[in-house]
């Protein structure tokens, strides 16, 4: 058996270097806890908020002094509480940070991809659709398509923003002093921010979080719960909060949702899923004006594209759609448009590794969290590094998402206007390396919403304004390495996208957090 | 020559692409998968072509079409070869070129160069018993990608774009006049597969670009005859593969590498050994998938020439 050793050898070798090969897979982004107590914007309660009127709007009543009884008692519960933590809730409480709208915005853009799939086909050729009074009913609701995606994160990010802006104004109003202050033989498990302690921003985060996500997707009630409870546990758990200071943050934060879920029932969206007659009816118009349609070329064909009235959503800071809508683009088979399809073959044929690298990586397309979601994991990994304070994060994320979504509204009243047809549509036998999403060409959603994101991220993190830009262009790039635009779509989407954020950013300029 | 299964497993659409490159399975070649030695300093090569193709696969268990697929090709062009170091000690080696064209929808097929395949192969025991010969080899395999094709592509990509390492234990019994039976059982390790975004959603998110391809388990039962003077060789293989862990295909959903891949199939196949040819020989083989879970169902028809030089010649008796 001597001359066996050697293969045993050769096969112990290979397994080893297999099993060494195995890596961690993350499932959350690596965020660490950090303090924010050089600069925890005291003032932010003077904000402008965007839907509430005023910081009072919701009324949240005096706290107990602390030198109370009752207080003393929270006190006293809460150090017995700390002091019996388990492993597992202080994993918990090292998850959710100090500031945990990071981590909301990382649960917001997991359900966007979880439910980012398009209906299949009936056995008919017919297709079904979701519909949000019976969620759980194939196919489920909702269909986090980009339209539905962009929506959601800027309701969540308005809430957030609202109900942050409300609660430092109550802290500094009611200037509760933090748990550590009160009773020195607390030792917190996270950075203190050294500002008022009630209500509860970690609480006020998750009850607002909790609430306006529920309502974008029903089916995760359950698994929200959950969230919602342990990241109010977590403040708890920390050391920062008593449990009276939680009970404000998440009576805030369930109030504030409420009048951000108002405004979403009468926003338009419910109707942005046209019935197959008005559809017909934009492609038609399209097609009398411009002389071209587009049509859906998947088998067997959907009858009506995605959100054809998103273009008629209301918006958040562009006050005129209709008058930033993008220049009528070439007319197929004339020179301009010509060159543009020549340029995409030729891509098309001679794929770089690189080309094909940033196609994949700006994909984001059926089963992501779109790219919405994608310039929402660079502004959290942004606001990490540069330490903002949550009311701060939530400003970030409320200007970016509503820029996103505006631009997302202004693209596709473009897209039903023009009603402009795909590559694959117009150039026969064109092949793609990824799927062509089912709305019209004209103008490019993911130049669109990175312009958009890009000038805004641009402006609050002006260091990184030459990185965010690039971000954009190459998005922009991205598609037509794909197949999936012309140029033209593009050069018009990142300059609709541009025009839409500077009208967010003049909100942005006159809040009073600039 | 004597090249029996080797077998290549593909993501498609999340499911599997049962890319059987069955190689010949006969004479005095062998394969990773078949119960024969080559004599120590011989060399054989063999030129295969592997035609799959499959227009139904399983969502999860919902066995479904695509018109956005439509019938899904795939041909893979192979070259094979054995190498005796010793009489009980066999290297091989297997480099696929693989083509994948769909019928329907909009999407690019792919194409070039997969895995390289290796195989240390050893003769463990031998033994004549009774009314025939017991023989138990053992075979240990690596494989890696060897072009920078993409594993995120289902059900195009050309692989699994991971590193995989193979142990397999092969039990066979060959009678005198010439019926065999063999039972084989193979692990494959998995290492993981680098895709080109830096999230990814299975059952949950995943902020990373690596995949952890599931490991797999792989059961082969063969009988076959030795026919005309041990120049025909005919036999029938019942195939079962499952994937340790994965995930479904949603809804509508395209597959991913790491599905929760299972298939049961049958292979047929024919050898034969020209005479007065001086070591050439043909080869042909039909797979059919019989059951499956996020895979394609797949038909594969392979066909290829042999050849063996150097000194090799036939060796039947070493079945």
């Amino acid at each position: 058996m001597k001359n066996l050793k050697i293969p045993f050898l050769v096969t112990i070798f290979f397994m080893s270097f297999l099993i060494s090969c195995d890596e961690d897979i993350p499932q959350n982004v690596a965020f660490e806890a950090y303090t924010f107590a050089a600069n925890p914007d005291i003032n932010a309660g003077d904000w402008k908020a965007i839907l509430l009127t005023s910081n009072e709007q919701i009324a949240i009543a005096a706290p107990n002094d602390v030198t109370s009884a009752e207080y003393k008692a929270e006190l006293t519960n809460l150090k017995n509480t700390i002091s019996n933590l388990s492993g597992d809730q202080k994993n918990i409480v090292q998850y959710w940070t100090n500031n945990p709208i990071l981590r909301w915005n990382e649960i917001s853009r997991e359900l966007s991809a979880k439910y980012n799939l398009a209906p299949a086909p009936n056995a008919d050729g017919s297709y079904p659709a979701p519909n949000a009074a019976t969620p759980d009913k194939y196919p489920l609701f909702p269909f986090a398509h980009p339209p539905y995606s962009c929506r959601a994160f800027a309701y969540l990010a308005v809430a957030q923003f609202d109900a942050l802006i409300s609660c430092w104004h109550y802290k500094f109003k009611y200037n509760r002093t933090e748990p550590v202050l009160n009773d020195g033989s607390i030792t917190p498990l996270l950075p203190n921010a050294n500002i008022p302690s009630y209500p509860s921003d970690g609480a006020t985060i998750a009850s607002v979080s909790q609430a306006m996500l529920t309502a974008l997707f029903p089916l995760e009630k359950e698994y929200l719960i959950k969230k919602g409870d342990e990241c109010r546990s977590a403040f708890i758990w920390a050391g920062l909060n008593v449990q009276s200071d939680i009970d404000a943050g998440k009576l805030l934060g369930e109030e504030v949702a409420k009048v951000a879920l108002a405004r979403a029932k009468t926003d338009g969206m419910g109707a942005a899923q046209t019935p197959k007659p008005i559809s017909d009816s934009l492609k038609q118009l399209a097609f009398n004006t411009f002389g071209w349609s587009w049509t859906n070329q998947e088998i067997p064909p959907r009858p009506v594209g995605i959100t054809p009235y998103f273009g008629k959503v209301k918006t958040w800071a562009v006050s005129n759609i209709e008058a930033i809508r993008p220049p009528v683009p070439p007319k197929p088979g004339s020179a301009e448009f010509n060159a543009a399809a020549d340029e995409l073959r030729k891509i098309s044929d001679d794929l770089t590794t690189e080309q094909r690298k940033i196609a994949n990586w700006w994909a984001d397309g059926l089963g992501t969290d779109t790219p919405p979601g994608h310039w929402n994991r660079f502004a959290c990994d942004q606001i990490s590094s540069a330490k903002l304070s949550p009311v701060r994060s939530a400003r970030v994320l409320a200007y970016m998402n509503m820029a996103i979504q505006d631009a997302g509204i202004a693209c596709w009243d473009a897209k039903y206007f023009y009603h402009y047809p795909r590559p694959i549509q117009t150039m026969p036998g064109f092949k793609t390396i990824l799927g062509t999403p089912s709305f019209p060409s004209y103008v490019s959603g993911h130049s669109t919403f990175s312009s958009a994101a890009a000038e805004v991220l641009s402006h609050f993190f002006p260091s990184q304004a030459v990185t965010f830009n690039a971000y954009a262009l190459e998005a922009s790039n991205s598609r037509i390495f794909a197949g999936i635009h012309y140029r033209f779509d593009c050069v018009a989407g990142l300059d609709l996208g541009k025009k839409v954020a500077e009208a967010t950013l003049a909100i942005a300029k006159v809040d009073g957090g600039e | 020559m004597k090249f029996t299964h080797v077998r290549s497993y593909t993501g498609m659409l999340g499911m599997l692409v049962f890319t059987m490159i069955n190689l010949p399975n006969s004479g005095s070649a062998q394969s990773p998968t078949d119960a024969v030695m080559m004599e120590g300093k011989r060399i054989c090569v063999a030129a295969l072509f592997n035609q799959d193709k499959w227009d139904e696969y399983w969502e999860g268990t919902l066995l479904r079409s695509n018109g956005n697929i439509g019938e899904l090709t795939r041909n893979t062009y192979s070259v094979m070869a054995a190498v005796g170091i010793t009489d009980k000690i066999n290297f091989l080696f297997n480099v696929p070129y693989v083509t994948t064209e769909p019928s329907g929808g909009q999407f690019k097929g792919a194409k070039g160069l997969q895995d390289l395949s290796l195989w240390a192969k050893l003769e463990l025991f031998k033994k004549q018993l009774g009314p025939g010969t017991f023989t138990t080899h053992g075979v240990a395999g690596l494989s890696f990608p060897i072009s920078n094709y993409l594993p995120d592509y289902a059900p195009f990509n050309l692989g699994l774009g991971c590193t995989e390492g193979q142990v397999r234990l092969m039990l066979q019994y060959l009678f005198d006049f010439g019926t065999y039976v063999r039972v084989s059982g193979a692990y494959f390790k998995r290492g993981t597969s680098t895709i080109e975004r830096n999230y990814y959603y299975d059952t949950h998110g995943n902020y990373t670009n690596k995949v952890d391809v599931p490991n797999a388990n792989h059961s082969l039962f063969t009988v076959g005859q030795w026919l005309f003077d041990k120049s025909l060789k005919m036999d029938v293989t019942y195939e079962i593969f499952n994937t340790i862990g994965g995930f479904d295909i949603r809804r509508q959903d395209a597959g991913f590498i790491s599905n929760n891949m299972e298939a049961t199939s049958f292979q047929v196949q024919l050898q034969y050994f020209i005479p007065k040819t001086n070591g050439f020989g043909v080869i042909a083989n039909y797979g059919q998938v019989l059951e499956g879970r996020n895979v394609g169902k797949s038909t594969s028809f392979m066909g290829g020439i042999t050849y063996q030089f150097g000194i090799c010649k036939s060796k039947n008796e070493q079945q």
